[in-house]
């Protein structure tokens, strides 16, 4: 029991240490919601103002609750932000972002195929997801998240980058091997 | 008292689950305040890639990822194995390991199913594992997902009382040049060499090569047993992630080790194994993955036996959601041994060649209830073997998600463990007159096991508890021929046993940099003999297991640079070999100076110079305190 104490005065001593960094996932939900801020979609014909900016995550949620805690009470212009969550990508066509899971990494050319233009800002951290036709790709870089940002991608499906926005990303290309 | 201080360490960490929540919050509402440069140069850790659906199983299943393995300074698949404490692990010398989950422990336990790469490694010969024979490159593990409990109905027979299935990683993530080399004590050197790269527009692959060479454990008089272990090993991957979703994969790997022994002579073990595996999907709702494989081991243990065995294997699985409530998978699976003794004075089995066949086919449909929250799962496997012909192993399984963060399981399953060769074909000694001759009518020893568990998420707390209770019918039995003679004697199914316990696990990341976890299992094993049976053994040959077993792990990062890991386990007595129960812990040091570089130092079984795990008290052996020093490189 003596034992047990000892290390309960320690781990308490060491909560107090605060940790700069952060989880990863934490960071990305945070892009998740900045990306927003830097897209323009194209024009909807008589667009009810509180519309919500729909954002999507296809697979298995890696994020938690981190989205929901970083879009709570957020509103882009009068719009609020909501989160659907689905494995099937026929349930959530109609978001404005859309999170790939990881977990549909082997099928995530059928999917970029099923949204062929329409306008949705496609984000994942899978791999190669920029270069095989996907809008915005996670890299995770000496424990540091980058991003790679696919502009064609973007064009055409009419969505608007903004130059602030790939302005910290490396650009990339389809590859058609 | 462990029970008080195992509730007592929950309510602590609970106490902290409730402040970490609140740091989370906070420095959630930070880092929105961030320009992109800045969310930019924020440093992340990286969570471990655990397939998130594992909250929702409905089963005891553990998993170790490769973070877990990489800052435990495990240097073998069994060290790795500690990690799960629902399993028992126990070092019996050198090179011997026993390894089971839920009791029935031995160095020939025999009601695990052990799987690399989808590769089913557990010999035909006992159905246990040569663990001295089953290795990997430890950085290539991407996880092992240990399940305690049957697993007969999608893993197949022999997943008895447990699923043991390791991992590696795709080639693709294995990139670059990765060199490791280290040795100490206990440990004497370990050196590897990785190598991996792209193929072509959609392939990569890997290469390696490993060598160690182990001390001798100690002998009951203080004196180094000769089992000095040398071993070498190597293979390769290659993954070609092709277009229209095909994935192709072919791996291999190849090994040769010596150990010594007490009488003349080393022992010799090597082999090889090819394996290549086919997925594709066929749209998102269905996809077909082929497999298959040939293994080849070659034992030669001078004056006791030598083994050849060959192995080929070859397996079609089916999935498909087929409405939105049913989710089916279905296979099939043929496999087909060779196996070649070398019979010596001491022992035989007879005949000394066999060839024997497996067909198998199995499917499950998990049915989605009540907007997703309850599953249902119904599923049988059909087994057709060579000794007892048709085995049908069916389970049904239960999970409630009640809440996002609270899922309550319970399940009823059927499994057998069906004949091996030990069973049926060994003699001793090697020519007549026999004291012991063999099991010609030994059956499959059948299983009906009932489990309960719950499974709570809050935030970075993970508590899991698991129960059970299994029945036993036809255990393994020593039989007198012609009683009362106490020999010769054969081997029969005359037991019936029984086996309960719980497995309580809870992870805790107190912050980002520090997680902790602790496991706690308690297992009892009843073996008794049916009317007419003339065994006496009560069970003694057939389970060593601890009555109970409490692990503690601390991983901390120090800044990015360093990472302090630390291990804590106690096994209870295993009383029918009068082995006391034992305290011990690893812990490691890692530091990296710059990214490509990891210097560390690891010290195992710290608390005492010596102690024993496994064994009676003529056979044990005293496994040492070990310290050992790590580079590794990564270009």
């Amino acid at each position: 029991m003596a034992l047990l104490k000892v290390v309960a005065a320690l781990m308490s001593a060491l909560l107090l240490v605060q940790s700069p960094r952060a989880s990863e996932y934490q960071v990305k939900a945070v892009f998740l919601f900045n990306f927003a801020q830097f897209v323009e979609w194209p024009a909807v014909p008589t667009p009810d103002p509180q519309t919500p900016v729909i954002i999507g995550i296809l697979g298995e949620d890696p994020l938690g609750t981190f989205l929901d805690e970083t879009v709570r009470g957020e509103r882009l212009a009068q719009r609020p932000f909501e989160i659907r969550r689905s494995r099937e990508l026929t349930d959530i066509q109609a978001c404005n972002i859309l999170f790939i899971s990881r977990s549909e990494s082997e099928r995530v050319g059928q999917i970029l195929a099923g949204l062929k233009n329409r306008p949705i800002l496609t984000v994942s951290d899978g791999d190669d997801f920029a270069k095989r036709g996907g809008m915005i790709q996670f890299v995770n870089d000496k424990n540091r998240i980058r991003l790679r940002i696919n502009v064609e991608a973007a064009q055409a499906a009419n969505i608007v980058i903004s130059s602030k926005l790939l302005r910290v990303a490396e650009i990339v290309r389809t590859s058609r091997r | 008292m462990t029970r008080t201080r195992t509730l007592f360490l929950t309510v602590l960490l609970a106490m902290w689950a409730v402040s970490a929540r609140a740091q989370q919050r906070d420095s959630l509402q930070a880092l929105k305040h961030l320009t992109l440069d800045q969310l930019m140069n924020i440093e992340v850790m990286s969570v471990s890639r655990r397939p998130e659906r594992l909250f929702e199983t409905p089963s005891a299943i553990q998993v170790i990822t490769q973070d877990d393995i990489r800052a435990s300074g495990a240097t073998s698949l069994p060290e790795a194995l500690r990690l799960a404490s629902n399993l028992q692990v126990a070092q019996v010398d050198s090179r011997q390991w026993a390894i089971s989950a839920r009791g029935f422990n031995s160095t020939t336990a025999n009601k695990l199913l052990v799987l690399i790469d989808g590769r089913t490694v557990y010999t035909p010969l006992f159905s246990g594992v040569f663990w001295d024979a089953q290795d990997v490159l430890l950085s290539d593990i991407d996880r092992i997902e240990v399940i305690s409990g049957p697993g007969a109905t999608l893993w197949g027979a022999n997943a008895v009382n447990g699923v043991i299935n390791v991992i590696t990683k795709d080639a693709k993530e294995t990139g670059g040049l990765l060199v490791t080399g280290g040795g100490g004590s206990e440990l004497r050197g370990l050196g590897s060499a990785r190598y991996g790269g792209e193929l072509g527009a959609h392939g990569n692959y890997r290469i390696y090569g490993k060598a160690f060479s182990r001390d001798p454990t100690l002998l009951p008089n203080g004196q180094a047993a000769p089992d000095g272990w040398h071993m070498g090993q190597g293979g390769f991957r290659l993954d070609w992630d092709a277009p229209d979703s095909n994935r192709l994969s072919l791996h291999g790997d190849w090994y040769d080790g010596r150990i010594a022994q007490a009488s003349p002579g080393h022992i010799g073990v090597s082999g090889g194994n090819v394996m290549a595996k086919w997925a594709h999907r066929f749209s998102a709702k269905s996809d077909l993955t082929v497999q298959a494989y040939y293994d080849r081991t070659h034992r030669d243990i001078p004056g006791t036996f030598g083994e050849d065995l060959d192995v080929y294997d070859i397996d079609v699985q089916h999935r498909a959601t087929v409405s939105a409530r049913h989710d089916v998978v279905w296979g099939a699976g043929y496999r087909l041994i060779n196996d070649r003794v070398v019979n010596t004075a001491a022992l035989a089995f007879l005949p000394p060649q066999v060839a024997r066949q497996w067909f198998t086919a199995f499917a499950q449909d998990e049915i989605a209830l009540a907007s997703d929250r309850l599953h249902v799962t119904l599923g049988t496997k059909i087994e057709h073997n060579d000794y007892t012909g048709f085995e049908i192993q069916p389970s049904g399984r239960v999970n409630w998600t009640f809440s996002p963060s609270r899922t309550l399981w319970a399940a009823i399953s059927r499994a057998a463990r069906t004949p091996s060769r030990i069973d049926r074909d060994l003699y001793a000694p090697g020519q007549p007159p026999y004291f012991l001759a063999g099991g010609p009518g030994f059956r499959s020893e059948k299983e009906l096991s009932y489990e309960l568990g719950y499974r709570h998420q809050e935030g970075a707390l993970v508590l899991a508890f698991a129960s059970f209770y299994s029945r036993y019918h036809g255990l393994r039995s020593l039989e007198q021929v012609n009683p009362p003679n106490p020999t010769p004697i054969v081997i029969g199914n005359g037991q019936d046993g029984e086996s309960y316990g719980g497995e309580a696990s809870a992870s805790y990341r107190i912050t980002d940099d520090w997680q902790v976890r602790a496991g706690y299992t308690e297992v009892r094993v009843h073996i008794w003999p049916n009317p007419g049976s003339t065994d006496t053994s009560r069970g003694t040959t057939e389970s060593h297991a601890p009555n109970r077993q409490l692990s503690m792990r601390s991983s901390l990062h120090l800044g990015a640079r360093w990472i302090l890991d630390g291990g804590f386990r106690y096994l209870g007595k295993i009383e029918n070999q009068q082995l006391p129960a034992y305290a011990e812990l690893d812990a490691r040091l890692g530091w990296q100076p710059i990214p490509a570089l990891e210097l560390s130092l690891a010290g195992r079984n710290l608390l005492h110079e010596k102690h024993a795990e496994f064994g009676t008290p003529a056979a044990r052996r005293g496994i040492q305190r070990g310290v050992y020093g790590m580079a590794q490189w990564h270009f």
